[in-house]
């Protein structure tokens, strides 16, 4: 490439391409890389209008070395994404900075087209995507503006064409797509995206404070049964396991590698897929209890909880099996037995003096426990999202004062009058229940879905869920969130239930949400071999999936070559002009040619003369033609009634001898 | 080491295509397209890409990579369409002096649907750059440097183009066989000669209304100023007014001359003196060895003498 030097107008494209293509990663590039970008291309852009070069070459390595280095303070790494995207946008800055010739405008398109990337491996949107495609026929316009050299083409013939070449790209980009091998593994460890921040459950529950959980409508993550459905009673999804109790808050108890007792499964198996949102912590929700997951699930841990290695900072998708009904293992161990009856000393002594007393009048297990729940129901609770602050002793709090609470009250009261009665109980946080979508068949299960309940042991019959709040509240249990909401429901919610309507287009809308999750983020080797089973290819395989790779990019190429190449030849004349000209070929085989400067009318004559017997119909022909071209509303026949009349027309060569 | 590989497929496409007779069509099979540099950026780059789609396993970014992939996949293709087709002409013939330039005008046309951007014509490294549009056609003046007096052959040359975004180089090689004449330079100190004792008639003589012999009738190559154009208002045929000192006394432009001094300067100085009596319209022959133009005035004669020079020394008849 030559190297010639670039134009205020073409530093000015190039700026704002980046800067779209930027802004796709507004949210996770740090603050100062955004300014160090715009400032650098700001100075450039001026220095440009003023038709002066770029800064000397000291002050541009200071800024680069002084840029790296700060990037480096911030990541100590450049490799992972948000190093990875924040490095990339600082050369890009940096390069615009010290953009000279064509050459250095180039690598900032390339550099685009990076960026572009790289938000696309942390977004996961269709509207992402979508604005990056547009992002990169911006700049491929752009780009072709600046390789022209003749009269450079307007904006809109730019966007046309470059439009044009996507439009190409695009069938050819889809086969890429749907063929390429997908590796079940990366090829090498991705480090960890940060420390962001958790949402959903956290790992510990204090029952005083306020769940802002119940109050919020987002997405927690999707189901979708392959087969038969569970009863809505039972869709208990199994988040974390809490054990340890202060008296106020519940923690869960970091997992140890302890091996999982077995569980006997009852009654049906579930078989279903659990598209996750991500919420940066490693537990994953799955039907209690689960029995079977693949490797995205993670490991199973001593509570039957499903825990990953790295957090769940992108959307995942995990394929499970699960009973609703288990039979847990005849004896627990001692050690287990003892984390779940242990209470702190000298906290909530009201609660364990009525544990005291219950326990006294029923010694039985199974008694004592319907007499908790018994409690619960007779004496005046209240299911409320926003029940009064509790003090220390949060437990005795609850019971003995306010009597308001939900379902992390009564969860952790009961956990406690059991534990205090020698029965070992812990409190699983978790969702239940969720919305089923009708138009698409699988349930979304949200923040507002947040539950917690209990487990409890008793002799003989292993672990039992008991879940305390639907003692005081059945229609909680029963309908599931909205029903038993106070004055601070969102108001989308209330909207809902005023307009039916509008609550079916949203389940609507999330159907194709859900769709777009399982048909393009999760396509993987699975759904490709599904692909090729389909079309009834026997065994699919990994070799399978590359011939027909390559079998399908011939065709697209060779698709391809054939759209661009036909436009190469020459124009074809239209059909009214071939059929003249067929005349003009059929009067000249006889031995009257068309002079060039000849029109149709003269012709006609000149025809009429030499050759009487054909005269009248080649004048017709001749005047419909003028007619056609000339006039053609007012012309008695037709385009092609003209063609076919011309094939017809049939001159013999010299019917009767020549006149001179 | 790159230019040797250059001109190794220059020899092999002649040997191939073999000679071509202008005017000709782009053939597809003789586009020839190979990367640029900044394509070879761009295919790093869409490696990186693929690799970091994958290692994410991120749809998207696949989805992006691929589109990117495709997208230069096609350009490719419209890099090798923009010659497919083209027609190209050129003028066969140039006369130049040596040290100035060969004005070769080419002529690219275009009757397909689409414009044909930025094709470049190379001809012995000179360059000439336009744009057909679809059905139209272009003229391409190239400017070939002539550093040697004689006869240039050009067996060569060479269309190419980067169009689309400068990813793709598609060129390919018409085998046409373009001549350039080339003059000496003029140059030289002595002054015309005097030839055949009658001595040569000055500027002011020539131009002097006392020398005015008559009418003669009209023959192409006469200067303008010499065309009596009242004779041609009247209606009557065209003349040329003829005057004595042109007409009567020939002057001879002799090789013979110019003895003791090597042949390009000899001729360097004929060159000039063919200039000068034709910049002074006046009527003179060149005579030299072996070749003998016949006294005449006008451009078709200052043509004939120039070639004459030319091709002096080279075995060609002409």
């Amino acid at each position: 490439m030559n190297p010639k030097t670039v134009s205020y107008g073409q530093l000015l494209g190039i700026s704002a391409c980046l800067a779209l293509a930027l802004a796709a990663h507004f949210e996770t590039l740090p603050g100062w890389v955004l300014a160090t970008v715009a400032v650098s291309g700001g100075i450039r852009l001026l220095l440009a209008r003023r038709g002066r070069p770029a800064p000397p070459r000291i002050v541009r390595l200071l800024i680069a070395a002084l840029g790296i280095a700060l990037l480096f303070r911030q990541f100590h790494t450049f490799n992972g994404l948000s190093a990875g995207a924040a490095l990339l946008a600082l050369m890009a800055g940096l390069k615009l900075l010290e953009t000279d010739t064509q050459r250095d405008i180039y690598v900032i398109t390339l550099i685009i087209y990076f960026v572009g990337l790289s938000a696309l491996l942390e977004g996961d949107s269709f509207w992402l995507l979508a604005y990056l495609i547009a992002v990169c026929w911006l700049t491929t316009a752009t780009l072709l503006r600046l390789t022209t050299t003749l009269p450079i083409p307007d904006w809109r013939r730019s966007l046309h064409y470059a439009g044009k070449i996507l439009g190409q790209a695009l069938p050819i980009a889809l086969v890429f797509w749907l063929l390429f091998p997908r590796f079940a593994a990366p090829l090498w460890q991705i480090p960890d995206s940060g420390h962001s921040a958790g949402s959903g459950l956290s790992d510990t529950m204090s029952p005083g404070d306020i769940d802002q959980l119940a109050l919020s409508d987002d997405v927690a993550f999707r189901v979708r049964f392959a087969a038969a459905t569970p009863p809505q009673q039972e869709l208990y999804w199994r988040g974390l396991v809490m054990h340890d109790f202060d008296g106020h808050t519940w923690r869960r108890s970091y997992f140890d590698s302890r091996s999982v007792p077995p569980l006997q499964p009852q009654g049906p198996a579930y078989r279903y897929t659990v598209s996750l949102e991500p919420h940066e912590h490693r537990w994953v929700f799955a039907l209690d209890w689960p029995s079977q997951w693949d490797s995205a699930g993670g490991v199973l841990t001593a509570d039957y909880t499903l825990v990953r290695r790295d957090p769940v900072s992108r959307p995942i998708e995990v394929h499970a099996t699960s009973y609703t009904r288990m039979q847990s293992p005849a004896v627990l161990s001692d050690s287990l037995r003892k984390r779940d009856t242990r209470l702190p000393l000298n906290r909530n002594p009201r609660t364990i003096q009525l544990a005291h007393t219950l326990r006294a009048a029923h010694p039985d297990d199974m008694e004592y426990l319907q007499a908790v729940l018994a409690l619960f129901s007779q004496q005046p609770f209240y299911y409320t999202l926003t029940p009064p602050l509790l003090a220390d002793d949060s437990v005795d709090g609850f019971l003995f004062d306010t009597k308001q609470g939900f379902c992390g009250h009564y969860a952790s009261a009961f956990a406690t009058l059991m534990r205090a009665a020698g029965i070992p109980a812990h409190v699983v946080a978790g969702y239940y229940g969720g919305t089923f979508n009708r138009f698409a068949d699988y349930w979304i299960v949200r923040q507002s879905d947040a539950h917690a309940w209990t487990e409890v042991w008793i002799e003989g019959r292993g672990w039992l869920r008991i879940d305390p709040t639907s003692a005081i509240a059945p229609s909680r249990v029963e309908h599931s969130a909205g029903d038993a909401v106070s004055a601070d429901e969102p108001l989308v919610s209330r909207w809902q239930r005023r307009a039916p309507w509008l609550a079916d287009a949203r389940l609507r809308l999330d159907a194709l949400r859900q769709m777009w999750r399982e048909r393009i983020l999760f396509f993987d080797q699975d759904s490709q071999q599904q692909m090729l089973a389909w079309l009834h290819i026997p065994e699919p395989d990994g070799q399978k999936l590359v011939l027909m790779l390559a079998a399908a990019l011939a065709v697209a190429l060779c698709w391809l070559t054939w759209s661009v190449h036909r436009e190469t030849g020459p124009v074809r004349k239209e059909p009214l002009v071939r059929a003249y000209s067929r005349l003009c070929t059929k009067l000249a085989a006889i031995g009257i040619p068309r002079l060039p400067h000849e029109g149709a009318e003269d012709y006609a004559l000149r025809v009429a003369q030499r050759r009487p017997d054909i005269g009248p119909a080649v004048s017709e022909l001749c005047e419909d033609y003028s007619s056609l071209r000339y006039a053609a509303a007012a012309a008695r026949t037709t385009i092609r009634e003209f063609d076919a009349a011309v094939r017809a027309f049939r001159p013999t060569a010299a019917a009767k001898p020549r006149r001179g | 080491m790159r230019q040797a590989a250059i001109d190794k497929l220059r020899a092999w496409t002649a040997r191939r295509h073999g000679p071509d007779s202008l005017p000709i069509r782009i053939h597809r099979r003789r586009v020839y397209i190979l990367p640029t540099r900044f394509g070879m950026m761009l295919a790093l780059m869409l490696a990186a890409m693929l690799i970091a789609g994958l290692n994410y396993n991120s749809n998207l970014g696949l989805a992006f990579a691929f589109l990117m992939a495709s997208v230069a996949l096609v350009t490719m293709n419209h890099c090798n369409r923009n010659l497919v087709g083209l027609q190209v002409d050129a003028t066969a013939e140039v006369d130049a002096f040596a040290g100035g330039e060969a004005n070769f005008d080419f002529v690219l046309r275009n009757d397909s649907r689409v414009e044909r951007r930025d094709v470049e014509i190379l001809c012995m490294g000179a360059l000439g750059i336009r744009s057909v549009g679809a059905g139209s056609s272009e003229s391409v003046p190239v400017a070939v440097p002539m550093a040697r007096r004689g006869v240039t052959r050009i067996a060569q040359f060479e269309l190419r183009t980067r169009y689309p975004f400068g990813w793709f180089h598609a060129w390919t090689y018409v085998q046409g066989s373009l001549t350039a004449y080339v003059a000496p330079a003029p140059r030289g100190s002595r002054t015309l000669p005097a030839v055949g004792g009658s001595g040569y008639a000055s500027r002011s003589e020539a131009r002097g209304d006392e020398d005015f012999a008559g009418l003669r009738a009209y023959e192409p190559g006469v200067p303008l100023k010499h065309m009596a154009w009242k004779v041609l208002a009247r209606g009557a045929e065209a003349a040329v007014r003829s005057y004595t000192g042109l007409a009567a006394q020939p002057e001879w432009l002799e090789w013979s001359s110019l003895e003791g001094q090597d042949i390009e300067t000899r001729l360097s100085q004929l060159c000039l003196w063919v200039l000068e009596s034709d910049a002074a319209q006046r009527v003179f022959g060149l005579r030299v060895p072996g070749k003998e133009i016949a006294p005449a005035a006008g451009a078709a004669h200052r043509f004939a003498c120039l070639r004459a020079l030319a091709l002096f020394g080279s075995e060609e008849p002409h």
